[in-house]
């Protein structure tokens, strides 16, 4: 046991690892030379038997019988294996199975420096070494998670905007259909009230010369003029209010939804949604049956532009109810420039006025779907004195076709009772994969009757017989957006552009005079339901207008008056107190334009100046600084 | 024209022997002058085509359609009498032709089984029958007339059955 070596093993290793020491320990043993020595350079150690090492030596020193596990402890101290290249055929000098190690510090005759070999730190070099690739690693890890989970948040948001979409659609249908029923309601409402005003109407006009009345059994019967000047003359009662009430109500209503089905149908709507509130009131002020109001429109329109007609009536009675529910189609200012022009020449020159252009910018193409040749003829002349390109069809089940064959129509007039499919089943089958504006034209126009028009699709009733006007009003109110733009038309002559440049010659006045149009613009706004309100200051200003002018309903004022105030001087009563708030609008052009146009985007420059020109003779104080 | 041009009406002769009214004016009962006038504008310049050919196409159209009404009424077809009502109620009404149409319309309540402003639910088929013959006869005066002033009021005498 003990060599020349014994001295050195004297010391005892202090620090040395278990493993090196008993190592040590194992290779100053001489008995096992045979087996396991030092190395000829004393730098090294060598397993000249592995099987005999494996089985007596390694039990005995290390506990163990398994040479793979020694090796593996060997290199966890840092013991390499002598590579036998040092020769050519690769063999170990000592023996061909012999094992050598050698570590630095592992040498014969030096315990001391047993010390210094130490089990390699595994976790830190092991550590340093994969973090050196791990850094890559590790980044493209972290890179990837978040891609992932930006992945899902995208995923978690296009889900919730589909959601989101979803819900909305479903929003937007039911508030149509609260809308649809709004209305409806309002309908029903509009003919009670409307049936009590000519109940009231009637007692009050027996002693009264009664104008040929013709019951239609309709609502709109009840507003023959003789009646609606009666009712005039009764300054207020409960109905008054009633209906007033209504109208109002009617205005801000309106104003809200409009917005909302243009939402729902872009398409269709767009072009029209600047003016929805005007559109309402003036639907609202014709329809809605405040007397004073009809009296104005009435009196005149039935009176004397259109003696009346039993159409004319139901027309004006009814349409402007129902149209409500349709589209909310504004009126522009243009068309009723037409009206006016029309009018005009009506008692003048009858031919003439047989082809007015309404000014489209392009002529509309319309399907007259009628059964009834009488009916197609004069319908379709009418379409055509007003430009637009006709087709027909015999029945519902053509009109069908026609439109599956896709053939596009701006407009389709839909006679409800015809052979082979009525009108009613067409439209609803037409509605399975067009949008195409379809207007019934019938002359059972009882409410239920209507109410199962819209209900499968249709967008408007026209009263039959339908006359001229009430056809060009309802080709004018769903085709708006058609129409050329008021400002772009040349002025035909004061009566008949004034309306239609109103609005344009408005947005010009306001524009150049900027300075003057901050008093009034605010409650102008088109759209807003406080215009009317907001007319009343200029009211006073009727009084210097011409009889012409007579004020309607205060937002159908403006029309009222125009087409009938240009040719038609109004009866002196059209001014009643109620009137003079709306009739501000329609009087001294500017003035109404600068209000209506207000919401509007400035077209056209040089309109305003000729406006404000004319206007100034009439036009009040307020007015005036403006223009100045 | 002379009143005797109507004699050759299908249906019945004329016998009235009152003068045939020459201004829509005057027709006023029969003829809404609004409505009617509202074709006469769509006439071109000079002549009046259109309006005359609205009108002659009519009378075929309502003469046609009171045979077949009196072949219905026969049928005892009330249902087919409405439609028919309905039907000659649409043109006349464009037409303007006032008397007409709202006799059409009565037909075509009668037809439907109610009284004639439709309101009122009418069970009795034979009443409604006999209504709708009633009111049939009426309309041919009243048509008769009207188309005796129309033909006047074109030039057009009648030269077809």
């Amino acid at each position: 046991m003990d060599g020349g070596q014994t001295s050195t093993s004297a010391a005892p290793a202090g620090n040395s690892s278990d493993f090196v020491r008993k190592l040590y320990k194992m290779l100053e043993d001489p008995s096992y030379s045979e087996i396991v020595r030092w190395g000829d350079e004393g730098d090294s150690f060598v397993v000249l038997e592995c099987e005999k090492f494996t089985k007596t030596i390694l039990p005995k020193h290390f506990k163990h019988s398994n040479f793979a596990s020694f090796v593996r402890q060997l290199n966890k101290y840092d013991f390499h294996k002598v590579r036998q290249n040092n020769e050519e055929n690769g063999q170990s000098p000592y023996g061909q199975n012999a094992w050598e190690f050698k570590h630095p510090e592992f040498r014969a005759n030096s315990k001391e420096s047993l010390d210094n070999i130490r089990r390699k730190a595994p976790a830190p070099r092991k550590q340093t070494q994969p973090s050196d690739d791990s850094v890559p690693t590790q980044q493209i890890d972290l890179l990837n998670q978040q891609i992932v989970a930006q992945q899902q948040q995208i995923q978690n948001l296009s889900d919730r905007y589909a959601q989101l979409t979803v819900d909305h659609q479903l929003m937007l249908q039911e508030l149509l259909r609260v809308q649809k029923t709004v209305l409806n309601h309002e309908n029903v409402i509009h003919q009670v009230m409307t049936y009590l005003l000519s109940v009231d109407a009637r007692q009050r006009r027996d002693s009264k010369a009664a104008a040929p009345f013709q019951a239609q059994g309709q609502a709109g019967s009840t507003m023959s003029p003789s009646q609606v000047a009666t009712m005039d003359d009764e300054p207020s009662s409960p109905l008054q209010h009633a209906s007033k009430l209504l109208s109002d109500m009617n205005a801000e209503i309106q104003f809200n939804l409009a917005g909302l089905e243009s939402m729902g149908e872009p398409p269709k709507n767009t072009a029209v949604v600047p003016a929805p509130a005007m559109e309402a009131a003036s639907r609202n002020g014709v329809a809605r049956p405040p007397p004073t109001n009809q009296a104005m429109v009435y009196s005149k329109m039935n009176g004397e532009i259109e003696p009346v007609v039993y159409p004319v009536g139901a027309t004006n009675g009814i349409d402007p109810m129902y149209s409500e529910h349709v589209n909310n189609v504004p009126y522009p200012m243009p068309p009723k420039q037409e009206l006016d022009e029309t009018r005009r020449q009506f008692p003048d020159n009858r031919k003439k006025s047989a082809n007015v252009d309404p000014g489209w910018m392009r002529n509309p193409h319309i399907l007259l779907v009628e059964d009834d040749a009488t009916c197609r003829q004069i319908g379709g002349k009418f379409l055509y004195s007003f430009h637009c390109h006709i087709d027909t069809a015999f029945d519902g089940l053509e009109a069908v076709n026609k439109i599956q064959d896709g053939s596009k129509y701006d407009l389709i007039l839909m006679d409800i009772i015809m052979p082979n499919l009525d009108g009613v089943s067409a439209c609803h089958l037409i509605r399975q994969f067009d949008r195409t504006p379809i207007i019934a034209m019938t002359s059972n126009i009882r409410s239920d009757d209507i109410q199962l028009y819209f209900q499968h699709g249709m967008d408007d009733v026209l009263p039959k017989p339908f006359t001229r006007k009430s056809l060009l009003d309802m080709l004018e109110k769903h085709l708006v957006h058609l129409k050329i733009q008021p400002g772009m038309e040349p002025p035909q002559s004061a009566a008949s552009v004034t309306m239609a440049a109103q609005s344009s010659a408005a947005q010009s006045v306001k524009e150049d005079s900027s300075p003057g149009q901050s008093p009034v613009t605010p409650m102008n706004n088109w759209q807003s339901p406080g215009q009317f309100p907001g007319m009343a200051p200029v009211a006073p200003s009727i009084q210097q207008v011409p009889s012409q002018y007579v004020p309607a309903t205060p937002a159908a004022a403006a029309y009222a008056v125009d087409q009938n105030g240009v040719q038609y001087p109004a009866p002196p009563v059209a001014l009643t107190a109620a009137a003079t708030a709306a009739a501000a609008r329609p009087q001294p052009r500017r003035q109404l334009s600068e209000m209506s146009s207000a919401g509007e985007p400035p077209n056209i420059a040089k309109r305003p100046r000729m406006y404000a020109h004319q206007a100034q003779p009439i036009v009040n104080p307020m007015q005036a600084t403006r223009t100045g | 024209m002379a009143p005797t041009t109507t004699t050759k009406t299908v249906e019945e002769p004329p016998k009235e022997t009152k003068p045939i009214p020459s201004t829509l004016a005057e027709m006023s009962e029969s003829i809404d002058q609004t409505t009617f006038e509202q074709i006469l504008e769509m006439d071109d310049e000079g002549d009046n085509e259109f309006s005359k050919g609205i009108v002659i196409g009519f009378f075929d159209q309502a003469e046609t359609t009171f045979e077949k009404m009196e072949k219905c009424l026969k049928e005892e077809d009330l249902a087919e009498l409405s439609s028919l009502g309905h039907y000659l109620k649409g043109s006349s009404a464009t037409l303007g032709l006032t008397k007409v149409k709202d006799a059409c319309e009565k037909i075509q309540h009668f037809g439907a089984g109610k009284d004639e402003t439709g309101s009122t639910d009418e069970p009795d088929k034979k009443t409604s029958l006999s209504r709708i013959e009633k009111t049939l006869k009426q309309v041919k005066e009243d048509y008769k007339e009207v188309e005796a002033f129309l033909r006047k009021y074109y030039g057009e005498p009648k030269t077809s059955s």
